[in-house]
């Protein structure tokens, strides 16, 4: 109840319900000791999906697996699992491309809204579509890498006459806690590339099993070093030329990064990276080796392929310019996410809270059900809960009525 | 007609919260729904006033007061006070120190930027004497 940035867990009756707005950032699947939590995927399902299916393997993927095993192993054994594999490191890259030329586009025009935000972090995204609705626009207008990857995918089955009959399936294999809900639900396209997400920690065994397996691999890993650094916060802008970025991680990090942004304190920086997990997505909810653990393996492999692309750069331009890469809408503001009230309304609530509050003990017990006093503050104020529920003040209550 | 009063305090030389206040403002402000426009301008306002008095103030106070058609917000401080109000105002100048400046704050555009930002803005201060603003902004003129 306590981990949740959002401050939308409330107990009841003893068992832990998500009241509030829920951003889908794995916190609380993160810190619960009874595996109360569980995460929304496709995976439990992952026996019956079967073979045939075509899956985005994110970089994250190449951390799990010990320092010795290399992309290209791992896409392999993906691929004798699934049927086919697509590298979204690569995807990673042109991402990268793209930005590159948006950016430089945005340093010449006269009013450029600084700084844009990178639009990789489902998690980041849909906080800012919750709490700093005026930031929407700041969100660079480019489709992220998984939905740039199942595009390519569908596009050249398209092209290739693929597969005769049947529907395509494309999955993608993440780290990450909220890719399933905004694969149901995408903030920026009518209706998402994918068919939904796979946890790592999901498959795997399977992967694990399958490694080694066999003696011909084909070449099944497209990217450089950079596409690899994306599973590290920091690593997007690492693919980025010149210029001023900065990369931020943790929600808590984040969101006191995203009210310096509102308030116009940043107006120099000109692109901002943004990870809801500390140190980024090798920190992912669904992953299984250590995120330090894990950054290293990603930085080693970095390193061993060099910082750089392995992308044609004028193909990417050439998409690019006929708008290939471009989101289908800018971000709104989800219904239900404000509050319909007067002004004059919302000031006697904050009074009728503040009232509520300098009764309170502040002694942050959660007893109550509330993760802390000003919350249950407003829980009261709000009608949802009742100040029965303070322990202290009705032991308070009970030593005066003696 | 409704009205709120909140009062914040603001530890002089701590660069480490500074701007902690207006965030908290900021965050009130949101909260209650006013126009994004005026908010912005109010927080920006506050942030520059909480840095005067986190640079060059002593101890200081912010308050915040509004109801339906107003934001006030006092910044008070017993710091060393202004000698010259009409200098201070002039964009570039000011007294911070070497060490501030490396920091990237200091340089003279604090008070310019507020006159710029509220609808009204009224400083006292003597030198040794602290120094008091206060800073209005109106909704209703907004649309």
């Amino acid at each position: 109840m306590k981990a949740c940035p959002m401050k939308a867990i409330r107990v009841r009756d003893g068992k832990a319900r998500i009241e509030g707005v829920c951003i889908d950032c794995g916190e609380c699947y993160r810190v619960c000791p009874r595996g109360a939590v569980s995460v929304f995927t496709a995976g439990r399902d992952v026996s019956r999906l079967g073979y045939g299916i075509t899956v985005i393997a994110s970089p994250v993927m190449y951390a799990q697996f010990g320092e010795a095993t290399t992309p290209n192993e791992i896409l392999a054994a993906v691929e004798r699992i699934f049927g086919c594999v697509y590298d979204q490191a690569y995807a990673c890259e042109m991402f990268n491309l793209a930005t590159e030329f948006y950016l430089r586009e945005n340093r010449v025009k006269k009013d450029a809204l600084r700084p844009l935000i990178s639009p990789f972090c489902p998690v980041v995204n849909r906080i800012i579509a919750y709490r700093f609705p005026s930031l929407l626009k700041h969100l660079l207008p480019i489709n992220t890498p998984r939905e740039i990857a199942a595009k390519d995918i569908r596009e050249r089955a398209l092209r290739e006459g693929f597969p005769p009959g049947e529907p395509l399936r494309v999955y993608q294999i993440t780290s990450c806690s909220a890719n399933m809900k905004c694969i149901r639900e995408p903030l920026f396209l009518k209706k998402s590339n994918l068919d939904g997400a796979l946890g790592i920690s999901e498959i795997y065994e399977m992967v694990k099993g399958q490694l080694h397996n066999s003696d011909e691999e084909p070449l099944l890993f497209r990217s450089g070093g950079v596409g690899i650094g994306w599973g590290i916060c920091g690593g997007e802008i690492a693919g980025l030329g010149e210029g001023n970025y900065i990369a931020v991680s943790g929600v808590q990090e984040t969101i006191r990064y995203l009210e310096k942004i509102e308030m116009g304190l940043v107006r120099n920086i000109e692109y901002c990276e943004f990870r809801s997990c500390l140190e980024g997505c090798v920190a992912g909810p669904l992953t299984i080796t250590d995120r330090y653990e894990a950054k290293r393996i990603l930085q080693r492999q970095v390193s061993l392929f060099g910082q750089g692309k392995r992308l044609n750069a004028r193909r990417v331009k050439k998409a690019y310019d006929e708008g290939w890469f471009f989101t289908e809408k800018r971000g709104e503001q989800p219904s239900g996410a404000a509050r319909p009230m007067s002004i004059s309304g919302a000031i006697e609530r904050q009074e009728g809270i503040e009232r509520i509050f300098r009764a309170l003990p502040e002694k942050e017990c959660g007893a109550c059900g509330s993760p802390d006093c000003r919350t249950f503050a407003e829980d009261v104020a709000d009608g949802r809960s009742d100040l029965e529920r303070c322990v202290f003040l009705k032991k308070r209550k009970e030593g005066q009525g003696e | 007609m409704p009205s709120l009063t909140r009062r914040f305090m603001i530890s002089p030389r701590d660069f480490v919260r500074a701007g902690e206040v207006s965030i908290e403002i900021q965050g009130l402000l949101k909260g209650i729904g006013f126009p994004a426009e005026i908010i912005s301008r109010a927080c920006i306002c506050a942030y520059e006033a909480e840095m005067n008095v986190v640079i060059h103030g002593g101890k200081g106070t912010a308050t915040l007061t509004l109801d339906e058609d107003h934001i006030i917000i006092e910044v008070e401080d017993d710091g060393p006070g202004i000698e010259d109000i009409e200098l201070a105002f002039q964009e570039g100048y000011s007294t911070a120190g070497e060490e501030v400046r490396e920091m990237g704050f200091g340089a003279g555009m604090g008070l310019p930027n507020i006159r710029k930002n509220a609808d009204t803005v009224e400083l006292r201060s003597e030198k040794n004497k602290g120094a008091y603003l206060r800073m209005s902004f109106s909704v209703k003129r907004e649309r």
